[in-house]
């Protein structure tokens, strides 16, 4: 994919464009003007004035708000995240909040998100951390790394079982001059995703890094647990934003497992994470990621997710996000070699008014790729809203292309909203691909199976809509977490258990 | 073995009713019973049914409740099941399939019903059963004397109908211990006993599982997904085992199987039966019910049932095919 650098595109084809505000040129000059207290964290100056007055005044906003709590904290001596800072600021100016009107976001709405006012994170998350304590625990079998609004807490994460030559921890603790290079190298080569993928580059207080060596195999996952801390009560229009971000680095023939949990804690918190996972894999690498959302019900989460795949590097995604408000992953799957191996297994369930969407993209450029694909969702609340954008590109070179598309919608109330588009576009002759994509309700010969063997029909149905999610569950890595994970939908479904 | 033994004296008892039927030009017969004691028993709503035999159980603390309960029906076999002029058609296209059948099962007896493919013998099977698919347009069905058709499919398990499907659903994400141990705590609780979780149930399954010969990896695996014909079929029969039930209507357990497989399918069956238990077998082979005995064989033709007779109609239909029988 060509990562064109923000300026260089200009204006970009699909965004929607504010309309020009004179005074808004004020805001964003205080923005890129450096301040008086960050004296270390100076900003290249700006040539892109023209390109500054039409700019989106809330944009901007978050972005100042983002800025200066960084540039109060200790953080920001780091170069590389001084460069992540700048290349973000940077495509954020081309940016505007998204509205229906544009195609990404026609069916995601963000309304609430606009409505509030978006605060930073400003505590050291050392300092707070015994609600976080009690919920782990279960798998303490597996390197756990805890995240508290973006920021690595050492005491609670533990790390000591790792290979030799492993890095995982803190951008600023690589000691490393050669990953610290291989590092650099990634975040200099900056791509502008979309606004949420810069405001994380500006909010971002850190980087965690996983750096697996060549031929290196990590045999037990590494466990991250994503918390908020930082949050407002519901009804308050203050909105505290975190952006937790992560870089996977896997060297030719390194193999490692990732697990991402996000745990939202109180239900009666507000709050909207903005997480980046970027993932590298190497030659004959492979990663086998996990994503687990279960943000409180009034939270905001966004998501993205983008991996970049070499020859003969192997990909395996397991997502079960049920929890936020507004729930959005954006996930980006890019082949740079033959012979990749792309497997995406991933499970939304609305049981509340909520929204939860994925948007997906897999381009396959080189032969005999391997990729398939399978969203699974449960509306299962008048007022819940699913969306699903996949797209698998299959290009002119990426002959003998085995693809496989297929995704399931499970509609349990009339008046959910659900939004598929599917899409698989084939450009290559020599492939082999399949797609499907269906909407139904519970199937009735599976029903009247189990009520011939007199299982109440509220029993009966449950127990097939917790099963049309298992095909993605079953497939969660380990026992543990899977069981978690399971009884953590039935909950959902089922809320005052008999 | 023991049960079949008990099974002929019953069959005796039945033999007048069997020439009554044969008489009957219009293929409905009537009740002959007078027995005041199985009148009574008619009009006994089944869960009263049920709680006077756990009654019995629980009071008696000398006699063994079965026995004395088996002499009860010894004295008068009670209607198990009792259809008159059953008409239904397809609820969507509203073609009509059965066209007035009628059936009388007591206690403790095995029918057979046999008939080309598309006669409706599984249309009525499921219609028995309660399959949204059909509308019922006429008739009547009485199980333990109260009205079939006003139960739900549920109601009509918990109260003692059992089927065994000709060709059983899948259902991916559901294992098969689960799905087993749901639908037998749902016996459980009617019955009011507490329900059993899933350690409990696992020990009470594992016994169950050698009665159709099967491994416990069987209880991981999804329900049916991916089975055989044959391991469809055990795992039917499996339920019947785990479920038990006063009236099994088994649809074709035959079909697909091999001879060893139906050998252990049907053994299966007969091990479960007790001298109360009453089996409805849809078949087109003999060999099956050389097997399961049959004591009446129906012959089903365009929903109805035409003929009805002994293990020797099935004999004939073997050498003779439904040419031979149809008269
Ligand atoms: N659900 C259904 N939808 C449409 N046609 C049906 C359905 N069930 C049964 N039929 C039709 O009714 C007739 C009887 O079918 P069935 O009861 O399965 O016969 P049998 O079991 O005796 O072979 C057949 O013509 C069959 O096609
Ligand atoms: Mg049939």
């Amino acid at each position: 994919m060509a990562a064109a650098a923000s300026s260089s595109t200009f204006p970009p084809p699909c965004h929607h464009l504010p309309q020009l505000h004179q005074n808004h040129t004020k805001s964003l000059s205080s923005l890129f003007k450096p301040k008086s207290r960050t004296t270390k964290f100076s900003v290249r100056p700006l040539s892109i004035s023209p390109k500054a007055s039409l700019s989106d005044p809330f944009v901007l906003q978050i972005a100042e708000t983002l800025e200066d709590s960084n540039s109060s904290s200790s953080l920001k001596q780091s170069p590389i995240l001084q460069k992540l800072r700048e290349s973000s600021s940077e495509s954020i100016l081309s940016l505007s909040w998204p509205t229906r009107k544009d195609e990404p976001f026609r069916f995601t709405d963000t309304s609430f998100i606009k409505n509030s006012q978006i605060s930073s994170i400003s505590a050291d998350p050392e300092s707070n951390l015994v609600d976080f304590e009690s919920d782990g625990g279960d798998d303490t079998q597996t390197p756990n790394i805890v995240i508290v609004d973006g920021q690595i807490v050492n005491s609670l994460s533990k790390l000591d079982e790792l290979p030799d030559n492993v890095y995982v921890g803190s951008i600023l603790g690589i000691d490393s001059d050669e990953i610290r290079e291989e590092v650099m190298k990634f975040v200099s080569n900056f791509e502008d995703k979309d606004l949420f993928w810069s405001l994380n580059g500006i909010g971002a207080p850190d980087v965690t890094i996983v750096y697996v060596p060549s031929d290196c195999v990590v045999e037990k996952p590494l466990h991250f647990r994503f918390y908020s801390h930082e949050t407002s009560e519901i009804g308050s229009s203050n909105l505290p934003m975190s952006n937790p971000r992560v870089l996977v680095l896997v060297e030719k023939g390194g193999e490692v497992g990732i697990v991402e949990e996000y745990l939202g804690g109180a239900e009666d918190k507000c709050y909207w994470v903005n997480s980046v996972m970027e993932v590298l894999i190497g030659e004959g690498g492979k990663v086998s990621h996990t994503y687990v959302q279960q943000q409180a019900p009034s939270a905001a989460h966004f998501k993205w997710t983008s991996v970049r795949q070499e020859s003969s590097s192997t990909y395996k995604l397991v997502e079960v996000s049920s929890g936020g408000k507004l729930s959005r992953h954006n996930l980006q799957i890019q082949q740079v070699g033959p012979d990749t191996i792309t497997e995406l297994s991933t499970f939304h369930i609305c049981v509340r008014d909520q929204t939860q969407d994925l948007h997906s993209k897999l381009i396959l450029d080189h032969p005999r790729g391997v990729a398939e694909q399978r969203h699974k969702c449960i509306a299962a609340h008048p007022r819940s809203q699913v969306v699903f954008d996949g797209n698998i590109k299959v290009n002119r070179l990426a002959q003998q292309t085995d693809a496989a598309q297929l995704s399931r919608t499970l509609l349990l109330e009339d008046s959910a909203t659900v939004n598929m588009m599917p899409n698989l576009q084939i450009i290559a002759n020599d492939v082999s691909c399949s797609h499907g994509a269906t909407v139904c309700d519970v199937d009735d010969d599976q029903l009247f199976y189990l009520l011939t063997r007199g299982i109440d029909l509220a029993t009966a149905r449950k127990s097939l809509i917790f099963a049309f999610g298992t095909e993605v569950m079953s497939r969660l890595p380990c026992d543990s977490l899977q069981k978690k994970v399971e009884r953590h939908i039935q909950r959902l479904l089922d809320p005052t258990p008999s | 073995m023991a049960s079949l033994a008990s099974f002929s004296t019953i069959s005796s008892s039945s033999a007048a009713r069997l020439s009554s039927l044969r008489n009957s030009s219009s293929n409905s017969f009537v009740l002959t019973k007078s027995s005041p004691n199985s009148i009574k028993l008619l009009s006994t709503p089944p869960r009263q049914y049920k709680r006077l035999v756990l009654k019995a159980k629980a009071n008696s603390v000398i006699d063994a409740p079965t026995t004395s309960y088996i002499n009860d029906v010894s004295d008068s076999p009670k209607v198990l099941l009792e259809v008159k002029d059953l008409t239904a058609k397809i609820a969507d296209s509203g073609e009509q399939i059965l066209k007035g059948v009628n059936l009388v099962i007591y206690e403790g007896e095995i029918h057979a019903i046999m008939g080309k493919n598309g006669s409706g013998k599984s249309t009525f099977s499921k219609v028995l059963v309660g399959h949204p698919d059909y509308e019922v347009t006429g008739g009547t069905v009485l199980f333990k004397g109260e009205n079939l058709l006003d139960m739900e499919p549920e109601e009509r398990s918990l109260a003692g109908l059992f089927m065994s499907f000709q060709s059983p659903v899948e259902i991916p994400g559901v294992s098969n211990s689960d799905f087993l141990n749901m639908a037998y705590n749902a016996r459980r609780k009617k019955l009011g006993f507490p329900e059993l979780g899933p350690l409990e149930f696992y020990d009470y399954i594992s016994r169950r599982l050698k009665i159709v010969n099967m491994d416990t990896n069987f209880l991981n695996r999804n329900v049916n997904e991916g089975f055989s014909g044959g391991e469809k079929k055990r795992n039917e029969i499996l339920q019947l085992a785990v479920l038990g039930a006063d009236l099994a209507i088994l649809d074709e357990i035959d079909s697909g199987l091999d001879v060893d497989a139906l050998q252990d399918v049907g053994e299966a069956v007969n091990e479960l039966l007790t001298p109360q238990k009453s089996v409805l077998m849809v078949t087109h082979y003999q060999r099956l019910l050389d097997i399961i005995k049959p004591k009446f064989v129906h012959i089903m033709e365009d929903g109805k049932i035409v003929k009805t007779g002994d293990i020797s109609i099935a004999v004939q239909l073997e050498k003779e095919g439904y040419k031979g029988i149809s008269s």
